[in-house]
């Protein structure tokens, strides 16, 4: 993916978050089973079903939870190039925003 | 000359594979170089039946000095304690461990099996196995937390699945060139000068735990294996990446995670599925700390980190 390209992913991203997508932000994989069926889920999505990966990725565009988790402290998260890298999810993201995929 | 006997219990030779595998010093050198006499070993033993019960029945009866026993592999004492399920020259080895260990001047246990029961000892252990001193982290084991070898010491534990191969023969040299008294033991009977500090002391991924990196897949060239693929370097006691495997690399260098097989847990949580090759969290957090950190503190260290972290710590460090 190009620079260009990921740059407008991103900003389709920003705008479908921005129109108010309803994602499933709860429950939170409190455990790793947990995580780890949220991850067959998006496994089992189409390649290019972006929507379905943000909405079951819960992702929202702003921090979230008391302790105002968001991706720029994720492992997840490269700082440079802006992208989220879990596998699954593969795709360009913002240092505020956060899904329930979070990890530190 | 110091004889050693080496014998094995539930295990599947992958320490003797290792053993052979010893360069500083290598096996031969042990015969060659520091005068060790190896009365039988299981790949390499010549006698056989009726000889090789001879010859234990001299070292039990105390005709034949015993100088190092080294055990390989769980004592097994399954079925209902009998040990039957584990029989060696006529008799349950259990029984043969028991005798022999009254006799030697120094008893080493190579491997996690020997050491800490190891896979076999993983719930439900069908085959009732224990380590010499130890089952896990419980002192106990086969001998007893009060054992003491003729010598004075303690089961000596070479911890690892398996161990490497010049621990063991580093250790079976002190011992056998009158320097056991050098060795000193951490609280799981282990050689401190082997087991006091990490895997990740010497960790060539280092910067990407430092700044936060992870990896996420198998084989990627970079990243730090701690934060998602269950790498317990910053929490395992061993020299993996001070004294490297083959002389050239270790588990981590080539983007696999340790395990942990030095410590008394493994395999850790019982080989229960989704726990293997993947960092436990609660509500996203390790489960386990690299040793010495707290919670508090690791996510401020998170947060500082990935906001200081380089754009190089992002590529790959090992370009083919």
């Amino acid at each position: 993916m190009t620079a260009g390209e990921t740059q407008e992913l991103l900003k389709t991203i920003a705008d479908m978050l921005g129109k108010g997508l309803r994602t499933v932000t709860e429950p939170f994989p409190e455990t790793d089973k947990e995580f780890a069926d949220i991850l067959a889920q998006l496994r089992d999505l189409e390649v290019d079903d972006l929507e379905g990966k943000l909405v079951v990725s819960g992702f929202v565009d702003h921090p979230f939870g008391p302790d105002q988790q968001r991706c720029m402290e994720c492992m997840y998260y490269l700082v440079h190039r802006r992208w989220c890298d879990l596998p699954e999810l593969a795709v360009p993201v913002e240092p505020d925003w956060w899904c329930r995929l979070w990890r530190i | 000359m110091a004889n050693l006997l080496w014998l094995q219990g539930g295990a599947c030779s992958g320490n003797t594979m290792s053993f052979l595998n010893a360069e500083e010093p290598s096996a031969c050198d042990l015969v060659t170089d520091f005068g060790i006499n190896v009365l039988w070993h299981p790949s390499l033993g010549m006698e056989l039946g009726e000889n090789l019960q001879r010859m234990l029945r001299a070292l039990t009866s105390g005709e034949m000095p015993l100088d190092i026993f080294v055990f390989e592999g769980t004592v097994v004492n399954a079925p209902n304690g009998t040990g039957q399920w584990n029989r060696f020259a006529g008799r349950p080895m259990k029984d043969w461990v028991a005798d022999l260990c009254k006799v030697a001047n120094f008893v080493v246990a190579i491997g996690d099996c020997a050491t800490y029961g190891g896979i076999p000892a993983v719930a439900p252990n069908p085959s009732e196995s224990v380590g010499l001193q130890f089952l896990k982290r419980a002192q106990g084991g086969a001998l007893g937390a009060s054992y003491r070898s003729k010598a004075g010491l303690p089961v000596i534990n070479v911890p690892g699945c398996p161990a490497h191969p010049d621990w063991i023969t580093q250790i079976v040299v002190a011992v056998a060139t009158g320097r056991a008294g050098d060795l000193t033991l951490d609280e799981f009977q282990r050689p401190k000068t082997f087991f006091t500090s990490f895997t990740q002391t010497g960790c060539t991924r280092n910067m990407h735990f430092a700044y936060k990196v992870s990896a996420t897949e198998f084989g990627q060239r970079k990243g730090c294996l701690f934060y998602d693929l269950g790498c317990r370097g910053p929490m395992t006691h061993s020299p993996c990446n001070r004294i490297l495997w083959n002389r050239q690399s270790s588990k981590t260098r080539a983007g696999m995670p340790c395990m942990g097989c030095t410590e008394p847990e493994f395999p850790f949580f019982d080989l229960n599925p989704g726990t293997v090759f993947k960092t436990q969290t609660v509500m996203g957090v390790p489960k386990d700390m690299p040793t010495g950190v707290d919670k508090t503190g690791y996510i401020k260290l998170t947060a500082a980190a990935k906001a200081a972290s380089p754009a190089w710590a992002e590529s790959d460090i090992f370009v083919v």
